[in-house]
């Protein structure tokens, strides 16, 4: 779901890049020293998952993983998401640096968003709504990336329609493996470190 | 103590999840798309596809001159593959536009077109058609040996556009994470620079 270099236009690499600026600003704030090696380990999985590739389905796509990202980090999941995505840029060539503030706020976004829908949901002390949460999270952070894609395609020739149905056609089998995937980190950390899911801005703030 | 403990679970995830990547072979795959055009006679060909190897199809073909006037346009079949007369003596660009955003362009010099499309006529004027005492003139052995040239070349055309369409290397993921890890290193420095000096100014 990179978009490519040299597709959109000035005005809207310029507002993705304030939009992304603003996000990582917000981010960096919330960001504690002790925080700091969770969002690099998120970082890092963000890096590696737009390798792994899911061969089903009529074009190319890969796990996203920004779900999960938002659901621990929070507004954090910005600058976690940005240093991933210009990293991809420079070693992979996936993206570029000219829309690295579209993409990131394409894929943090939704994180953030599903932060502030499920993150509620994900720390109680239940049995299945944790993980009925922790499932719809992955799944809609996708689908919510793709519309923001959707949208930053607007202003280029394609009509948002097609292309938003095109893109959340080909991310279905995705949004259900990021919905598992979300789903068993979320049912893993329940049982190693509930704290991890609870107090991620410290209890109480 | 238990801080501690926090990221030894987190880098213990990360390391059996790069492992896993690492170690399955799943084609190290990627989320870009590539053309690839070459001349053959007066005809070009592209080829396009997704880094993964999966071809681009039905995907939108632009050719442009060198002052970015549109020449003509086509789509790629289902091998991905589009093939056009050259249309004219000029630097041409080509783009391809994939959907959802994905583009990438070949370019091709103006003298490549002039040398295949025979318009270096002078270049072979060394060769004096009687020295050679057969009964070929110039140009239909320049014809012959462009044509079995282009037949000899196919194959390694070919592995270049393969080996350009590689995915990153495990060097690269490494050393990705491996940079992550060291802007964590950086962040957690200053961040823990500016605690020394508010306790500093507190005292």
């Amino acid at each position: 779901m990179h978009i490519s270099e040299g597709v959109l236009s000035a005005p809207v690499l310029i507002t993705g890049a304030a939009l992304a600026a603003a996000g990582v600003a917000v981010g960096l704030k919330k960001m504690d020293s002790d925080k700091i090696p969770q969002v690099a380990v998120l970082s890092s999985a963000f890096f590696v998952a737009s390798l792994i590739h899911v061969p089903i389905g009529p074009s190319s796509v890969h796990l996203i993983l920004n779900g999960i990202n938002g659901l621990l980090l929070g507004w954090m999941c910005f600058p976690s998401i940005l240093v991933a995505l210009a990293l991809q840029a420079i070693l992979f060539q996936f993206g570029g640096i000219t829309v690295l503030g579209v993409n990131t706020v394409t894929m943090a976004l939704p994180g953030v968003i599903s932060f502030y829908l499920f993150h509620r949901f994900v720390n109680q002390q239940r049995r299945l709504l944790p993980l009925a949460a922790a499932f719809t999270c992955g799944f809609l952070s996708v689908l919510f990336s793709g519309i923001l894609v959707a949208i930053a395609l607007v202003f280029t020739q394609e009509s948002f329609m097609s292309v938003a149905k095109l893109i959340v056609v080909a991310h279905l089998p995705i949004m259900i493996i990021e919905g598992i995937i979300t789903l068993f980190c979320v049912a893993f950390l329940h049982r190693v470190k509930p704290e991890l899911l609870g107090g991620i801005y410290g209890k109480g703030s | 103590m238990e801080k501690g403990h926090n990221i030894t679970i987190y880098l213990l995830i990360l390391f059996f999840a790069s492992i896993l990547v690492i170690s399955t072979n799943l084609p190290v795959l990627a989320h870009k798309v590539i053309i690839f055009a070459w001349i053959e006679g007066d005809t070009v060909f592209t080829e396009s596809k997704f880094s993964d190897g999966k071809k681009a199809i039905n995907s939108q073909v632009l050719v442009f001159d060198r002052n970015g006037k549109q020449l003509l346009e086509g789509k790629t079949n289902n091998k991905g593959k589009f093939s056009f007369k050259i249309p004219k003596i000029t630097d041409l660009r080509i783009v391809l536009n994939a959907a959802m955003g994905h583009k990438a362009e070949w370019k091709i010099p103006e003298s490549e077109i002039r040398e295949t499309m025979g318009g270096s006529e002078n270049k072979a004027a060394g060769w004096s058609s009687q020295s050679i005492g057969v009964g070929l003139s110039k140009e239909e052995l320049k014809e012959l040996i462009d044509e079995s040239l282009d037949k000899k070349l196919r194959p390694i055309v070919r592995m270049m556009n393969e080996s350009q369409s590689k995915g990153p290397s495990v060097t690269e993921i490494i050393g990705g994470i491996g940079y992550i890890l060291g802007l964590m290193g950086v962040a957690i420095y200053f961040k823990n620079r500016g605690k020394k000096r508010e306790v500093n100014r507190d005292n």
